[in-house]
């Protein structure tokens, strides 16, 4: 079980964070390229202005039509989020990690904290997970690769949930743990998780043309 | 009736405290963490003598070392300080934060040979 932690904590983690950061930077020059080759006009409306208005807007709960509207899905939508950017870059565990690995640490999160942010992210995907199945309109738009992607997202905070309570068979749960971050990692700048990587993008995109082209308002 | 068996559970719950100190001062089975504001985890587990005939260590300056201008001193050893003593909460320069130390410390030697625990809830257990 040691061999198989250091592998997956060691080599398969540079692995994992090397396709991250070099996916997410490929992800992004390649979407920009292609803007430049097959719309390039798009960049005579860009705006930093009517962009930074958008994102500012989209980005406080309740601050747009659409997050009014659904006033549920939105606070869950944003604690989520929250919770799961948030919890793995200040985790304690991670910050002892970094710092033994590269003497670099931060500020982090008391332990009792970080928990019940975990379980938040644990409950938001359930909810997500239950919307996708009952809700007709959801329903209608997804595919098994939501479902795969919820369980990429999910797994590393329910076996780091387990590992960091002991429950069940630690030092399996701990490797199982390790091997889950690095394969949401590095499935990031991939898969539709990417969002993260493009949404500031489409919301320029979108304030901009809104803004400057419509001269309307996009929240 | 009542309040027979309140003294005598009072009594016999005190006798066993006072039993299991002193068996804590004379054994040691975990690694104090007092010195840390906040501990965020249970105290690491180290039964000091079995662990170190277990470990096959002799010398006592393998963990309770003595520095001189950077340099490990071959025949001294400091096991009259705590750790804390010389490693504060920050570190500085090559002196490691006193987390820093203890990990590197018990995790560096069970790593280099490949035994001993190596993960969190190994040394932490709940
Ligand atoms: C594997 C590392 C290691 C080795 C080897 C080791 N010790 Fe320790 N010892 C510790 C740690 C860790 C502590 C706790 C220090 C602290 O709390 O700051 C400790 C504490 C002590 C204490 C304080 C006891 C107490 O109950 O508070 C004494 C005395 C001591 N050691 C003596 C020795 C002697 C003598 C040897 C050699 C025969 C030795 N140690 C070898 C790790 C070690
Ligand atoms: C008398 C002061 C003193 C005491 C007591 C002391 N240290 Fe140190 N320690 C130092 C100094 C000074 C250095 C820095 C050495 C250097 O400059 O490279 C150091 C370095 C270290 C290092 C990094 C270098 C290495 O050996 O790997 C570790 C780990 C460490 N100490 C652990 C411990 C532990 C664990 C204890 C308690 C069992 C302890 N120290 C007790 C003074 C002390
Ligand atoms: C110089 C090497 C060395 C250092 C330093 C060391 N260990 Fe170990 N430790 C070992 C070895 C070797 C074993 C496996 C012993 C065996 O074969 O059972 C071990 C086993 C253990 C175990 C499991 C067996 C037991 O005794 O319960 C624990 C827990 C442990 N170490 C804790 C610690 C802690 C805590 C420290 C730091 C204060 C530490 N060790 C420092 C070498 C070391
Ligand atoms: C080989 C045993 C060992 C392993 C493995 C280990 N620790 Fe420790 N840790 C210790 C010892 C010894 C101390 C000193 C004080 C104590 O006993 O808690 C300590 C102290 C700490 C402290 C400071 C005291 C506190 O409770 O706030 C934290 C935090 C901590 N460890 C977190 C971790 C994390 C997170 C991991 C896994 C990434 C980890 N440790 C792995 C032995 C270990
Ligand atoms: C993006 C990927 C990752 C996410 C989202 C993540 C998230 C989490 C979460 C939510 C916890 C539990 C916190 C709690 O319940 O209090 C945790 C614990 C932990 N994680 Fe991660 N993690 C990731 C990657 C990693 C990697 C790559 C490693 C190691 C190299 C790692 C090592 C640990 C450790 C050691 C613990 C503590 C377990 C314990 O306390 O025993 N994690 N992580």
């Amino acid at each position: 079980m040691h061999t198989f932690y250091n592998f997956v904590s060691g080599p398969l983690a540079w692995v994992a964070f090397i396709l991250f950061f070099g996916g997410s930077i490929y992800r992004i020059a390649s979407m920009l390229k292609l803007v430049a080759e097959k719309e390039r006009f798009i960049f005579s409306y860009m705006s930093w202005r009517y962009s930074l208005r958008s994102i500012l807007h989209w980005i406080i709960p309740f601050a747009t039509v659409n997050w009014r509207r659904q006033p549920v899905l939105t606070v869950v939508t944003f604690t989520f989020h929250l919770c799961l950017l948030a919890t793995p870059i200040f985790l304690l565990s991670h910050v002892v990690l970094w710092d033994e690995a590269f003497n670099v640490s931060w500020w982090t999160l008391p332990d009792a904290v970080a928990d019940v942010m975990t379980i938040i992210v644990i409950l938001g995907a359930v909810y997500f997970l239950v919307r996708r199945v009952t809700q007709p309109e959801v329903k209608f738009v997804t595919s098994a690769s939501d479902f795969v992607i919820l369980t990429i997202v999910a797994a590393p905070f329910i076996t780091g949930f387990l590992a960091y309570h002991q429950w069940l068979s630690y030092p399996l749960m701990m490797c199982l743990h390790v091997l889950a971050g690095d394969i949401l990692l590095a499935a990031m700048p991939f898969t539709r998780l990417s969002h993260m990587l493009f949404s500031p993008f489409t919301r320029a995109y979108m304030g901009s043309e809104f803004g400057k082209v419509r001269h309307a308002r996009d929240w | 009736m009542k309040t027979v068996t309140r003294i005598a559970l009072s009594l016999a719950i005190g006798i066993v405290l006072a039993i299991t100190s002193a068996w804590s001062q004379d054994d040691m089975t975990i690694v104090d963490n007092a010195a840390f504001d906040n501990p965020q985890r249970t105290p690491s587990v180290f039964v000091h003598d079995a662990h170190n005939e277990a470990a096959g260590i002799d010398d006592c300056a393998e963990c309770h070392h003595v520095y001189e201008d950077g340099k490990r001193l071959e025949d001294e050893s400091s096991e009259d300080q705590s750790c804390s003593e010389c490693h504060d909460l920050k570190g500085s320069g090559g002196q490691p934060s006193l987390i820093k130390a203890f990990h590197t410390s018990c995790k560096g030697c069970h790593q280099a040979q490949k035994k001993g625990p190596i993960m969190c809830g190994e040394c932490h257990i709940k």
